[in-house]
């Protein structure tokens, strides 16, 4: 019972269990190497891949590249006006998604909501984020027809869906003492929410608004591809008629703007989290 | 004047948590309840401002003008108009970190505010002004534009304690107010609550009774749900050991079950292992 007798296993026992874990963990990553290589060589042969078609093709590919250059730079102010389409189409949709998430979150919030609103409305939401959004799109134009609507629809429905899980799992996040103490001083439900819930994630909301304006920008031209209109639709429009110069000029002007709807929602970003840090 | 009247708080499973906590709190009171942990203070705490609803039992709070509050057995909107009266201060992070600390103080008095001034214009300049002297009074007006998440916790405390006095309430309720705080801050927070205590009484559960001796007018005992002293703050040692119970004996069983231990998987080590977890818990 003396301090000698267990002193030495005291030290031994949690390293001989250390120890172990770590021969089971090392046996653990050796068989998903083994399972990923097994899985990636039988998928290939089962799908036919032919290595050698991928070879030619980077051939191809060198020539038909060389047709796209130069780009054809006088097409640049034809393309302003959907360049602008597709731009505006993006951040309606991001305005929309963020004002109708809020609700949605807090409708889908353990916390909050009841729990068969809390169902309905997680349902609805993994409905939204089950469909991509050009699927989305596709049953849209049968309603709408072609044109920005629909997009503008499909994009701020999968805003939403996106939005408002992140927020409602931000809302089950606050610290229950934290809400219990503003309804102990007898405040009613909403006023909970307007002081309580709404300051605490308001600034996550704006912040994956502005990441979310981001990736409806590139959805924007996907969806313009696919009967939106906008800069996406004049792409495909000339890549169909081999005008490569000017799908070219086409693809410069989306990557600039991909780039500037980067920078625009970084910035901001960066000064919603240095002002909540300053204040 | 609070008067609670057989309260019991029975879990499903037929637990009691509370069982049967009688007592009332007048004027000038520090009242301070002592008890081990899971002896049922915060619940009985929880209880009084209606947080937790008790099985049984009856919860009242008198008025000066003799208008009676209660938060059992009432529905919300007669919930809402007792918990007015009541101060909460809990322990620790109970504050609105994104909202600034005079806003927090301002949050005190939400249930004399109607709920569309909330959404449509927010708090009065004189509204702020009041609050500016709550926090004066727990000597934080400096730091009044502050967002409260940038806190201390000891500031934070005393903020709570501020948003609790805007709230002029009929009675105090602090949950464990210093726990979380070193010996300096929980003597300047006691500091504070002792005089508040003079014009409006307050109850707290607290774990130090040495510090309680010092500021407190009465001590309530409770030991597994049961009220089992009552009486001055000044506890001797026969007393201390009612409350929670003869702790050198507790220490003295066997801790674990040990058949019952999911990870000893190498049973040669096993008798040298019971020593092991023996010392461990004993120290």
């Amino acid at each position: 019972m003396g301090a000698l007798s267990t002193a030495p296993f005291r030290q031994e026992f949690p390293f001989l269990e250390w120890k172990r874990g770590l021969t089971v963990q090392r046996w653990k990553h050796l068989a998903a190497a083994v399972l990923l290589a097994v899985l990636t060589v039988f998928a290939s042969f089962r799908c036919n891949v032919d290595v050698a078609s991928f070879f030619t093709g980077i051939g191809k590919g060198a020539a038909l590249l060389q047709m796209f250059f130069p780009p054809e730079w006088s097409g640049v102010g034809g393309m302003m006006q959907p360049l602008a389409v597709t731009a505006v189409m993006a951040l309606i949709a991001t305005i929309l998604g963020m004002c109708l998430s809020l609700p949605c979150a807090l409708a889908a919030s353990s916390n909050l909501a009841p729990p068969l609103l809390r169902l309905t409305m997680r349902s609805f939401i993994a409905l939204e984020r089950g469909l991509p959004e050009i699927v989305q799109m596709l049953l849209l134009i049968a309603i709408f027809g072609l044109g920005a609507i629909p997009g503008l629809v499909a994009l701020s429905f999968s805003s939403i869906g996106m939005l408002a899980k992140l927020l409602a799992d931000g809302i089950e996040e606050i610290e229950p003492q934290m809400l219990e103490a503003v309804e102990g001083t007898g405040a009613t439900r909403s006023q909970v929410i307007r002081y309580a819930v709404i300051p605490q994630i308001l600034p996550s909301l704006l912040a994956n608004g502005l990441f979310r304006f981001e990736v409806n920008v590139r959805a924007g031209v996907i969806l313009g591809a696919v009967g939106a209109g906008g800069i996406g639709y004049v792409m495909s429009s000339s890549m169909n008629a081999m005008e490569y110069p000017r799908a070219c000029m086409a693809t410069l002007l989306t990557l600039a703007l991909v780039f500037a709807s980067e920078r625009i929602s970084d910035f901001f970003r960066a000064r919603i989290f240095s002002a909540g840090a300053l204040r | 004047m609070l008067q609670v009247t057989n309260v019991r708080v029975v879990l499903p499973n037929g637990k009691r948590l509370v069982n049967d906590v009688s007592f009332s709190v007048g004027r000038g009171e520090f009242v301070s309840i002592l008890g081990s942990s899971g002896a049922g203070k915060s619940l009985t705490l929880r209880c009084i401002v209606g947080l937790t609803r008790p099985s049984e039992g009856k919860i009242t709070l008198t008025g000066p003008e003799g208008k009676t509050y209660s938060t059992t057995s009432v529905g919300q909107k007669e919930m809402r108009r007792a918990r007015r009266h009541i101060g909460l201060i809990f322990q620790g992070s109970n504050l609105v970190k994104r909202l600034t600390v005079l806003e927090n103080v301002m949050l005190g008095r939400l249930g004399h505010i109607h709920p569309l001034r909330s959404w449509m214009l927010g708090f009065k300049d004189s509204e702020a002004r009041a609050a500016m002297v709550a926090l004066d009074r727990v000597n934080m007006a400096q730091c009044a534009a502050r967002l409260a998440g940038s806190l201390s916790g000891g500031e934070m405390q005393r903020v709570s304690i501020a948003r609790a006095i805007y709230q002029r309430p009929l009675i105090y309720l602090a949950d464990e107010p210093i726990s979380s705080l070193d010996p300096k801050n929980a003597e300047a927070i006691m500091s504070i609550l002792q005089p508040l205590s003079r014009e409006t009484p307050v109850i707290g559960a607290f774990h130090q009774p040495v510090v309680v001796a010092r500021y407190c007018t009465r001590v309530i005992g409770i030991r597994e749900g049961r009220v089992v002293y009552d009486g001055p703050a000044q506890l001797s040692a026969r007393q201390l050991e009612s409350i929670y119970g003869d702790s050198s004996a507790e220490s003295l069983a066997p801790p674990y079950d040990l058949e019952a231990q999911p990870f000893l998987f190498e049973p040669d080590l096993q008798p040298p292992m019971r020593q092991g977890i023996h010392q461990g818990v004993a120290v």
